[in-house]
């Protein structure tokens, strides 16, 4: 958690430099740096953290500018308040952008993102304001933020930047970052785990829209002169873009040290070249796009940051050890895995009626009837295609059925998104993890917390105690990229766990443990059926299922073929050949 | 005046077709590399604009217009620029974009791509800018004398109606078909040709034949550049153009890829047309300045009511 | 012919294969069976060099392949059938085929093989002009085997042909594998979850549980083996 006190400095640093400097264009210069560092933060609060590459954001920053322009120009107002208006309609802008283009997916999202401010370009062309001059205001010039010393014009770009990263930082450490972070990752799984991934990405684009339009006003004020491509164009956007993954994807300080870096060379090569090398800027910038996603594709600040720590690690003779055992011993819990007798409830928690789910003709589920008791465990097995991960997806509302009930504690569930039914109880694991990498244990934990919490300390809370029940306290303040496999399935429960689910859907969690991690993990999961969590898991490993669950649930192709206790279904004639074949069974009896 | 009516619209239609035409070309370029690669080429613009001015210095620096004359040789200059930008779209795919594909930047997750969407920006910014200074800002294009007259189609029906075929725009349309014909002979009937289909359709099935995706690859994206340079070529005949003239074009190709279904390279082809024929159509009843603007009004009402595209077999990757 | 030694694979996060050992003698009809997650198609991808194995050698008539690229090893002879068929789908039938002939000897074969395949399949025959995506499943899957023999293989490689198909359609799929392995004498090895029908006409086993080889011998061995039923479902 950093303090602010190196943003503090590094303005203060800013500040003297600016007292300092004398030449007019350096002068230019160094506010313009701090404006596109803004940009390129109000650019990372959308594409950044989330992952959503915005190919547009020009749209909001030529807004604002013209903003300013026509509000000076024909209302006679001062950019004082024009800032914040201007703020206004990139945030409203946000909205309307967001709300139909979120919709898309991948490449359209981007395209689409592409088009509104070349589209906006030639409306303002059309519009007749090809060139817009604000005008001198000699009387008050402090009133229109037309100061006679350039520097006062760094200044107010400062602490506009400075409001920013504050902004950015809140956003950064709150539940706001962890959702989009956690939307970036894998939105599937976010939503899985209770967070409502249009709704933080509405916020996301409205916030970045807003700053990028107070950037945009701020931006005609000290150029004097507004042209649609000078705002619209796609240099302004790639400028945006460059700026923060150049420095930095998703952190506060890769927009700072991308425009730090990049606009100084930019704009002095302009300056001594253009002459006779007119768009030697645009070369430089393209070529720093191209460099940065070949080398280093998220930006120097994670580079240098990652390089750092690794050297630190090396020097000081700590590796991860991965060999020791990791996991604290849970409490109460038996060495070897025996079958525990669960005081379980008689009543039904989970109910399946005639669930079908058809894809064009293919038939994935077909009139599947099951009931999970209070604090069971089910086991959903079947051969290859059977449609295990299908019924998962439809119990946990990634699907709509073609047609049944699923009824949580006798309410129907079809028809609710994910993160609703996670905070009804229900959480899930996936079969591909993808941690935070570089966020300790805890942190990745608590992403599932905030469907639950109302505020920041219960989210820690609830992230510390699950990640003490799956037994992974000992390493709780490790990075996720230091862990094994063993313990990332553990964490993946945690992350469940951190929702207080009343029935956890876990999917393959034991893929590729060898048989002591298997062992260590199935205890777990043993344990947190006592504690009265109803548990369905889908597994191909027989063995530990075998001693694992209460009840297995046998499907292929789509229907359910047997239910009952693993001894009888082990033998039983109709699952041998389901997963042997019917000559195996002729054969068996022969 | 209803005949004036007519003989406008006639005469747009006809227009329509006519860019519609060289703008199929241009989109089938993409489409290529879209429907192979899946790969988004911000730079294919500046692919273009790369061709459009290397036919023009063939034309006139290279001797094509001594040795052909000012009727045939900016074709002959038009259809040279082709296998050029073919080895410089290979060696880009070779250099950069091989380097992306297929990969994923780890901090850039959850939709994919985007690491070439981000190479291609920085290629278009460079090919874009480098462009102003290589050849300077002064609007250039390739004259020739047909650009100055016209067929005659007419008069039809009552005796005011006649309907003005520009021989300049006329040939170039043709040769536009003309090439269109032979990639699609290309892509069907050559081995190489289904190598590229095969590898569209399932890379991984492709590789267990023993078909050289990679290579795939890098020809498709050579072959995308080399037709769209063409298409760019024969539209200088017509038009002046100047360094920064993709970027006007690149939502004109999108949206031509888009409606035309993306995957499809006979749809892309159509895509173009229609896009020719709006814009042409459009001029009917907008003022000049908002006919770009149709065209991206266009582009996003197909991305989010039908975002499949109208022509063409859209085949789902396997 | 081919030669694996302890072959170790799997994925970012996600080991798979543990120290798989197995040899095929030319001539010979191989099966390796075992249950879901067991391991067998990422055992197929390390062959085919889709994925490249942590730790072993493969050789394959004395061939190392590791130094071999994945596009290149059908050149040499290894045919793969994938799982899930894997056609093209935008190309006829015939062109599927056609894509089976890339190779050298596929090409120089094409004329004399595509009348066998035809003899052999003959729906092949009947729909050579339909686009491969509107084909049955059970059609596509000799699509996929069809492509397989028109690369002239000396090895043929099957992943889990009966997969997703109905009963029926997946015994005829194996009566055509023993009709071709009568006619060619070709070297094969099957993957399959269906024991049975695997060892059908198999000459040897295998069986992998795991990520590891757990079982291994002829198929009257195997067939009596209770521990076969208990590598799938537990006990």
């Amino acid at each position: 958690m950093r303090s602010l006190a190196p943003i503090l400095l590094a303005a203060l640093i800013y500040t003297g430099l600016t007292l300092v400097v004398s030449n007019s264009y350096y002068q230019l210069m160094l506010t313009l740096v701090l404006v596109w560092a803004s940009f390129g933060l109000s650019w990372n609060i959308l594409s950044g953290y989330t992952g959503l590459i915005s190919f547009g954001h020009a749209a909001f920053f030529g807004l604002g500018a013209y903003t300013t322009a026509l509000g000076q120009i024909y209302f006679d107002l001062t950019p004082w308040l024009l800032i914040p208006i201007a703020a206004a309609i990139g945030a409203v802008s946000g909205l309307l952008v967001g709300f139909p283009t979120f919709r898309l997916r991948g490449h359209y999202f981007a395209l689409a993102m592409l088009a509104y401010p070349l589209a906006m370009l030639y409306v303002f062309e059309w519009l007749g304001y090809q060139e817009l001059t604000l005008p001198i205001k000699r009387e008050a010039p402090f009133a229109y933020m037309q100061f006679s010393d350039p520097r006062l014009y760094t200044l107010v770009a400062l602490g506009l930047l400075l409001g920013i990263v504050l902004i950015t930082r809140a956003v950064e450490r709150s539940r706001f970052g962890m959702a989009l972070l956690a939307i970036k990752q894998n939105e599937a799984a976010a939503e899985a785990a209770g967070i409502n991934t249009l709704a933080w990405k509405l916020r996301s684009i409205v916030l970045s829209g807003a700053i990028a339009g107070a950037v945009g006003a701020f931006y005609a004020v000290v150029l004097l002169v507004v042209t649609p491509s000078s705002v619209f164009g796609m240099l302004v956007s790639a400028q945006a873009l460059t700026v923060a993954m150049f420095g930095g994807v998703g952190t506060l300080w890769g927009p700072l040290i991308g425009a730090a870096a990049l606009i100084p060379v930019g704009e002095i090569l302009n300056a001594e070249l253009s002459a006779r090398l007119p768009g030697i800027q645009g070369v430089i910038y393209g070529i720093a796009i191209i460099v940065v996603i070949l080398v280093a594709p998220e930006g120097i600040f994670w580079t240098l940051r990652d390089r750092m720590k690794r050297s630190a690690r090396a020097t000081a003779g700590i590796l991860p050890d991965l060999t020791a055992p990791a996991t604290s011993p849970a409490p109460n819990a038996p060495a070897s895995i025996v079958r525990l007798q669960r005081i379980t409830s008689r009543e039904v928690l989970l109910s399946v009626r005639g669930l079908s789910k058809s894809f064009g003709g293919l038939k994935a589920v077909q009139d599947v009837n099951f009931d999970v008791h209070h604090g069971t465990i089910l086991g959903i097995i079947g051969p290859n295609g059977a449609g295990k991960t299908t019924l998962f997806n439809l119990l946990n509302g990634f699907l709509p059925p073609s047609s049944g009930e699923v009824m949580l504690d006798g309410r129907n569930m079809i028809g609710c998104k994910p993160h609703v039914l996670c905070r009804a109880g229900v959480g899930r694991t996936f079969q591909i993890m993808r941690p935070f990498a570089r966020m300790s244990v805890r942190d990745n934990v608590r992403v599932g917390a905030y469907v639950q919490a109302a505020s920041e300390q219960e989210a820690h809370r609830l992230a510390a105690d699950a990640v003490n029940r799956v037994g992974l306290s000992q390493v709780a303040d490790r990075v996720a990229a230091e862990l094994t496999t063993k313990q990332l399935r553990l964490m993946e429960i945690a992350r469940a766990l951190a929702g207080k689910p009343r029935l956890l859907l876990l999917d393959e969690t034991l893929a590729g443990l060898g048989h002591g991690e298997v062992d260590e993990v199935t205890a777990v999961v043993q344990r947190l059926a006592r504690e009265g969590i109803t548990i369905a898991i889908i597994e191909h490993t027989m063995l530990s299922m075998v001693r694992l669950v209460d009840r297995f649930l046998v499907l292929d192709h789509g229907a359910v073929l047997a239910d009952g206790e693993p001894q009888h279904i082990t033998r039983d004639q109709r699952v041998i050949e389901a997963y042997l074949g019917k000559k195996w069974v002729a054969y068996a009896q022969t | 005046m209803t005949s004036q009516i007519v003989e406008d619209v006639l005469q747009a239609l006809v227009a329509g077709l006519l860019s519609g035409a060289i703008y199929g070309l241009m989109c089938v370029g993409l489409g290529l590399i879209f429907g192979v690669m899946r790969v988004i080429n911000f730079a294919q613009g500046d692919f273009m604009m790369l061709g459009m001015y290397a036919a023009y210095y063939l034309f006139l620096a290279a001797g094509i217009q001594g040795i052909f004359g000012n009727v045939i040789g900016p074709y002959v200059a038009i259809l040279l620029s082709g296998p050029l930008l073919f080895l410089f779209g290979y060696g880009i795919h070779r250099l950069l974009v091989s380097r992306v594909t297929g990969q994923r930047t780890a901090g850039l997750e959850g939709e994919g791509h985007f690491a070439q969407l981000i190479l291609t920006l920085g290629v278009a910014l460079v090919l874009q800018n480098g462009g102003l200074i290589l050849f300077g800002s002064v609007l250039a294009s390739i004259r020739t004398p047909l650009s100055s007259s016209a067929w005659e189609i007419g008069p039809l029906w009552s005796d005011s109606i006649s309907i003005f075929i520009n021989k300049s725009r006329g040939i170039a349309a043709l040769i536009s078909i003309l090439a269109m014909t032979a990639l699609a002979m290309l892509i069907t009937r050559t081995r190489m040709g289904k190598a590229l289909r095969a590898s569209a359709d399932n890379p991984v099935a492709a590789t267990y034949m023993g078909i050289d995706i990679d290579r795939s690859y890098r020809i498709a994206f050579g072959l995308g550049a080399a037709v769209t340079a063409v298409a760019g070529g024969l539209l200088a005949t017509n038009y002046p153009f100047h360094p920064y003239i993709g970027t006007d074009y690149v939502i004109v190709m999108y949206a031509g890829v888009v409606l035309g279904g993306m995957g499809s390279i006979i749809g892309a082809f159509w895509g173009g047309m229609t896009i020719g024929l709006v814009q042409q159509l459009a001029t009917l009843v907008l003022p000049t300045q908002l006919q770009n603007a149709a065209i991206f009004v266009v582009f996003l009402l197909i991305v989010f009511f039908r975002p499949q595209g109208f022509f063409g077999r859209v085949v789902e990757r396997t | 012919m081919l030669r694996l030694e302890g072959i170790c694979a799997g994925y970012s996060v996600l080991p798979v294969l543990k120290d798989v050992s197995l040899r095929i003698e030319r001539g010979q009809f191989v099966a390796i069976v075992g249950p879901n997650g067991a391991g067998k198609t990422t055992l197929f991808k390390t062959i085919s060099g889709i994925l490249r194995p942590s730790a072993g050698s493969i050789h394959f008539e004395g061939v190392d392949l590791l130094g071999v690229p994945a596009s290149r090893r059908p050149h040499l002879g290894i045919a793969h059938v994938p799982e899930g068929r894997q056609v093209f789908p935008s190309l006829s039938v015939t062109e599927n085929l056609e894509m089976g002939a890339f190779t050298e000897a596929g090409r120089r074969a094409w004329k004399d093989n595509i009348d066998h395949i035809f003899s052999l399949l003959p729906v092949l025959a009947e729909r050579r002009h339909q686009f491969a995506g509107t084909l049955s499943g059970g059609e596509q899957q000799m699509l996929a085997i069809g492509r397989g023999l028109a690369s002239a293989p000396k090895f043929l490689m099957l992943d889990e042909p009966s997969m997703g198909l109905a009963p029926a359609i997946a015994d005829f799929i194996f009566e055509k594998l023993i009709e071709i392995r009568a006619r060619t004498q070709l070297t094969i090895l099957l993957v399959e979850q269906r024991v049975a029908e695997a060892l059908e006409s198999a000459d040897h086993g295998y069986v992998l549980e795991a990520g590891r080889v757990v079982l291994e011998g002829n198929k009257e061995a195997l067939r009596a083996d209770d521990r076969v039923r208990r590598a799938y479902l537990g006990m």
